[in-house]
């Protein structure tokens, strides 16, 4: 079965590339929005200082010309005038301990006259304004005030303005950064989606973009080439094994049918004369032949998921037993088996056959009469071929797997010193790692996945 | 057994004459063709009881060739005979839709005992509750085991072998037939694994008796003997 794209991964770009866009845009409307709130707030400060001074500085020029009475009179008649930006004023003016002699204020804020003091105060009534005092006289003070309510009004639209707007932005921008990442995420998991594919074994075809237009598309571009090229690799291997194969089996065939036909015409008693000892060295070339091809196929598809199934792994391995059970018992040994059941793996049964088969003929071939053999199965999966015979000599053991290795004690053997390398990497190319297990005596051989 | 008509697709003009002589000295029919265009036609055209095709051919892959008579619903037996010979081959040829496959070089009786099961194979086998060949009595339902009327004791398994040869008596049968149907293996370990079995099988029908019950045929098989 074909892997689903992207079923491997934790995380994908269009959540991360969504929120960095969402928070990014939040964050530019909030300073905006601080910056907009604190220039109109400023503006607005500066325009009420500006309309009290120059209000307090008339009056002051006023009582300076006019005196008190003056004074008392013009402040009388301005109370009632509103100013052309709705800014209501206010007015007191009082003795030095406060006593109020004209205007609508009843009681002095706290602002200090002789300092000439502004700022926003909130007024007895509750009414809250900028105002602005100034000491006339030793015992006369003055305090101009402006309402800014309107002013309020402005800065509370502003707020709500922003908030409105400023969601609207943040919203839009999320979306539009999630569709484009979507967007993206699409084109790069259908790169990923065909690179995996191919990394594992399943035929795989990259569009190639003609021109580049971003870096997707030269990504899409170089995993094309790169398939192209594995594609393209992978026929000349496969057609270089198949034609050796087939260029040293033809004559050796026509070359065995000939020496058939004279073994027909002068028979060997026995099977042990020259023409069948002929023969059987062809089959030997030939078997040895299929092992290094088989050897170099199964190490060049390690990790390729291609043809292989879900297969019922205790299923094989008691059938492998029973197969073997005749052989054990006429070397002389028993053999032991602890399958667990329900053990499955994706793999290729053929060849998982070749792989235990090899280790138990191993086993057969060395363990002296009277010795036991185990083949055992766990979950894992966790294949084990173990013995209580001789064991490898410790100064074998690192190149037991190596093509053509034999040990001292396997000279007198026959084989060529193939069948280890070839369990290995029929182990390999399931995802198995086949190792040799210390035990107090002889071999013991573990199939287990890779860490 | 009626003679076999079988058509063979093989370039090679001295593989292709070997087969010939063999298929034709055992009254057989073989009809020889050289490419694989030519075997697709002749094999849609005329009813054969097998098709022997070869793997490499200079203008279809036998493989291709075998996809098309599947998907055409030509359901004739196919023997494929190819240097091709390893492990991923022999799958990459079951998977395309082939019954047997046989690497070169192969043993002549090798090649007629496979042809003539696959054919039996094909054609299906006759069930019945006692199977007797000869002096040789097989009693499905009791699962036991009979030689002129003395009882073989057979463990399951060596019933089990038995019975096979019984259902196939008096043909060859092959390594690799009795490791598909009695042992459930797709794949020869390339050991004596089978022969061990074997032997232990032919001792416990010959213990006792003077005439052999199994006779091995080198280089291809074993075949069950009407024995007395």
């Amino acid at each position: 079965m074909r892997p689903e794209a992207g079923a491997r991964r934790r995380g994908s770009i269009v959540w991360r590339v969504a929120a960095a866009s969402l928070l990014i845009a939040g964050l530019a409307v909030t300073l905006l929005f601080a910056a907009s709130w604190s220039t109109l707030r400023r503006g607005t400060s500066e325009a009420l200082a500006a309309t009290v001074t120059t209000d307090i500085a008339g009056l002051i020029d006023i009582h300076a010309s006019g005196g008190e009475r003056e004074l008392l009179r013009r402040v009388a008649d301005r109370k009632d005038v509103v100013s052309l930006e709705g800014r209501r004023p206010h007015y007191l003016v009082a003795r030095a301990n406060g006593t109020p002699l004209a205007g609508d204020i009843r009681v002095w804020p706290p602002l200090s006259a002789a300092l000439s003091e502004q700022g926003y105060v909130t007024l007895a009534g509750g009414t809250p304004v900028y105002a602005r005092a100034a000491k006339l006289g030793p015992d006369l003070q003055l305090l101009v005030a402006r309402e800014y309510a309107q002013d309020r009004e402005t800065m509370r639209r502003l707020t709500h303005i922003f908030l409105a707007v400023g969601a609207a932005i943040v919203l839009g921008v999320g979306a539009v950064a999630m569709l484009t990442a979507r967007g993206l995420a699409r084109r790069i998991d259908h790169v990923n989606a065909n690179l995996r594919a191919a990394a594992e074994g399943y035929p795989a075809a990259l569009e190639s973009p003609g021109t580049p237009r971003d870096e997707i598309d030269e990504l899409a571009l170089q995993g094309a080439r790169l398939l192209a090229r594995q594609a393209r690799l992978v026929r000349v291997q496969k057609h270089v094994s198949d034609h050796v194969a087939h260029e040293i089996r033809t004559p050796l065939m026509h070359l065995d049918a000939r020496l058939a036909a004279a073994l027909q015409e002068r028979s060997e008693p026995g099977g042990s004369g020259t023409l069948t000892r002929s023969r059987a060295d062809i089959r030997t070339i030939v078997a040895m032949l299929d092992s290094l091809l088989d050897i170099a196929s199964n190490e060049g598809r390690r990790g390729d998921l291609a043809g292989l199934s879900e297969l019922d792994l205790s299923a094989l391995l008691t059938d492998v037993a029973a197969l073997y059970e005749g052989s054990v018992e006429e070397a002389g040994l028993a053999l032991e088996t602890a399958i667990e059941p329900g053990v499955t793996m994706l793999a290729e049964r053929m060849q998982i056959v070749r792989l235990v088969s090899n280790l138990l003929d191993n086993a057969i071939k060395y363990v002296p009469a009277g010795g036991t053999v185990r083949l055992a199965l766990t979950h894992g999966p966790r294949i084990i071929i173990a013995d209580d015979g001789p064991g490898i000599p410790p100064e074998d053991r690192a190149r037991i797997f190596e093509r053509f290795a034999r040990s001292a004690g396997q000279v007198s053997q026959p084989g060529h010193g193939l069948g280890l390398a070839l369990a290995r990497a029929i182990a390999q190319r399931h995802g198995l790692v086949l190792r040799l297990d210390e035990t107090a005596r002889g071999a013991c051989f573990v199939a287990e996945p890779e860490t | 057994m009626a003679s076999l008509n079988i058509l063979y697709v093989e370039d090679d003009p001295l593989a292709a004459s070997a087969v010939q002589a063999l298929v034709t000295q055992g009254g057989d029919h073989l009809a020889w063709v050289q490419s694989g265009r030519a075997g697709l036609q002749r094999a849609a055209a005329d009813r054969f009881d097998v098709i022997i095709l070869d793997r490499m051919l200079p203008d279809l892959d036998g493989l291709t060739i075998v996809s098309r008579l599947r998907a055409a619903g030509i359901e004739t037996p196919v023997l494929m005979l190819s240097a091709l010979g390893r492990s991923e081959n022999r799958i990459e040829g079951l998977d395309a839709g082939v019954d047997d496959y046989l690497a070169k070089p192969y043993e002549p009786q090798e090649l007629l005992a496979r042809v003539k099961a696959l054919h039996r194979r094909s054609s299906g086998k006759v069930h019945g509750a006692v199977i007797i060949y000869g002096a040789l009595e097989c009693h499905l339902k009791a699962r036991t085991a009979f030689r002129a009327g003395r009882h073989i004791a057979l463990s399951p398994r060596e019933f089990e072998l038995f019975r096979y040869f019984m259902e196939n008596a008096g043909e060859t049968v092959t390594r690799e037939m009795l490791l598909r149907d009695v042992w459930n293996m797709s794949f020869d370990p390339q050991t004596n694994v089978v022969d061990v079995n074997i032997g232990r099988l032919r001792r416990k029908l010959e213990d006792g008796f003077t005439t052999p019950a199994l006779e091995t045929i080198w280089g291809a098989g074993y075949r069950l003997t009407a024995c007395e």
